[in-house]
């Protein structure tokens, strides 16, 4: 496989929407169920699933979201980002997600996107304002959103489809890991997956519009928190990291 | 290593372990850290299906400090762990590599999976692919991308051959034919010999990797592959593959690939 030293032209900004969307990307999200094994284990009835999606799309997903914009927005902005941009909005996503188990797992979703940030958009500003920031560890690694900030400034991907794209990755990250564990038809789970995405809409544009890390929404999920917390200390029926 | 010029790379070296489910791996992989655990600082990854089994196993064993061995999850797909997309993996060496640095040798323990799951060269440097004796003496014969191009074919409990009728020198004699000519190793952990045997490969393959002169290849996958050229390159499929599918990294194009299915991601 060779890579081009010098691309004719960049790919549309849906095009990287639909790479990064794709669990082909090799980007470690395989490993990962978004919650739902947790949940599982946690005591969750499968029929409550669909709702559960709906749930994430409307509280979580959001703060991941808004977190991957506001990051987009400070790292592409165009003199460069503000000193200490990164840390800020790390900070943010901290806050608003209290669970230690789910900022880990966050933080090893971070560094696999790093790696196909790096791999793919290497002398980008936005990407290379991470650097540093991705430290050996997993606790000194930036989080997902962060990263997928950084991609949208290197690739031009507006608000309004990062939160989107968020939306669905969370909700698909599910449905794919429920075929593992609760075995059902996969295209009931494709429906789901709409679903929760259709919930989420009325919420894209004031998201898209988050600029400061203050801005970025804090609509926890309690329960989920405590559900990763436990799952984390499971080492026996885990199929997925988190 | 006795050796104590500097070597060519600080990375540690990192090798694979597959093959199908119960054949040893676990097992292999505490004889070898038994074997090296005084000359080589070791790291074990194990990547179990549903829990961290082989991983309590190698800790219980003894062989290792239980720090140094950590399981990863794969969301039950075991090969897609080690070869569609390696990065749960190679964050969890990289990680072992600089909490005990230096490290000499990282060895990445495959979910039991069947006689066609390899490790792809962008996750190890050379990989071992272990077979029983219990599981017939007709299964070197079959061939399959592990058996036929694995850097080391290791024919494994060869002391239980007498109990289950397969006549060890025929089958490594078999597995030898459908490698060309490449390393296969008798092992017994019971068996001194075949314990030297496995060492003295691996301790081969350390020096080479830091001398740089280890080419670390790719058994091959079962799916439609990538040749890129001067004009681009083109796509083709080996058989059914019915997904477009392009290696990561180059790799020599030189061998031969028998029909298969493309891997799925289930």
């Amino acid at each position: 496989m060779t890579t081009p030293q010098r691309a004719p032209a960049a790919p549309a900004p849906a095009t990287v929407a639909m790479l990064l969307a794709d669990a082909r990307l090799p980007g470690g999200g395989h490993a990962h169920s978004a919650g739902l094994e947790p949940a599982l284990l946690g005591g969750l009835p499968a029929a409550q699933v669909p709702a559960w999606m709906v749930g994430r799309a409307t509280t979580v997903s959001l703060v991941e979201a808004g977190t991957a914009v506001v990051a987009a927005r400070l790292l592409g902005a165009p003199a460069g980002p503000p000193p200490g941009a990164v840390d800020a909005v790390v900070r943010a996503w901290s806050a608003r997600t209290p669970s230690g188990a789910l900022r880990d797992a966050a933080r090893l979703l971070g560094r696999g996107y790093l790696r196909v940030a790096r791999t793919l958009w290497p002398h980008h500003p936005a990407v290379a304002a991470l650097s540093g920031a991705g430290g050996r560890g997993v606790r000194d690694a930036p989080p997902r959103a962060v990263v997928l900030g950084a991609v949208a400034a290197a690739t031009g991907l507006p608000p309004a489809d990062v939160v989107r794209l968020t939306v669905y990755d969370d909700a698909q990250t599910a449905a794919s890991a429920l075929l593992k564990l609760e075995p059902s038809d996969p295209l009931t789970a494709a429906r789901w997956v709409l679903d929760a995405c259709a919930a989420a809409e009325p919420h894209v544009d004031r998201v898209a519009a988050c600029r400061t890390p203050e801005d970025v929404p804090a609509s926890g999920a309690p329960q989920t928190e405590g559900w990763a917390e436990a799952h984390a200390l499971e080492n026996e029926k885990r199929l997925f990291r988190a | 290593m006795p050796e104590t010029q500097t070597p060519a790379t600080t990375r540690p070296l990192r090798l694979g372990v597959a093959g199908p489910v119960g054949v040893g791996k676990s097992s292999l992989i505490a004889t070898v850290c038994r074997a090296l655990a005084d000359e080589l600082e070791i790291g074990v990854i194990t990547n179990d299906i549903y829990t961290d089994e082989d991983a309590r196993f190698l800790r219980s064993a003894g062989v290792l400090d239980p720090e140094r061995i950590r399981a990863v999850e794969t969301g039950a797909c075991p090969h897609t762990a080690i070869r569609d997309d390696v990065t749960a993996n190679l964050l969890a060496a990289e990680d072992l590599a600089a909490d005990f640095a230096p490290l000499d040798l990282v060895v990445i323990e495959s979910g039991g999976d069947n006689l066609t799951a390899t490790f792809s060269p962008a996750l190890v440097d050379a990989q071992i692919f272990v077979l029983d004796v219990a599981g017939g003496g007709d299964v070197a014969r079959k061939g399959g991308p592990g058996i036929g191009r694995a850097d080391l074919l290791v024919v494994n409990k060869t002391d239980l051959a007498p109990h289950v009728g397969v006549d060890v020198e025929r089958m490594v004699a078999d597995a030898s034919t459908a490698r060309d000519g490449r390393a296969v190793v008798a092992l017994s952990r019971t068996d001194p010999a075949s314990v030297a045997a496995l060492r003295g490969w691996l301790l081969g393959v350390l020096a080479e990797y830091r001398a740089g002169t280890h080419v670390a290849h790719d058994p091959g996958p079962m799916a439609p592959h990538f040749h890129a050229d001067e004009d681009g390159g083109i796509l083709h499929s080996h058989a059914d593959g019915d997904t477009a599918h392009e290696h990561h990294g180059q790799h020599a194009h030189d061998e031969q690939h028998e029909p298969a299915r493309a891997p799925g991601r289930g």
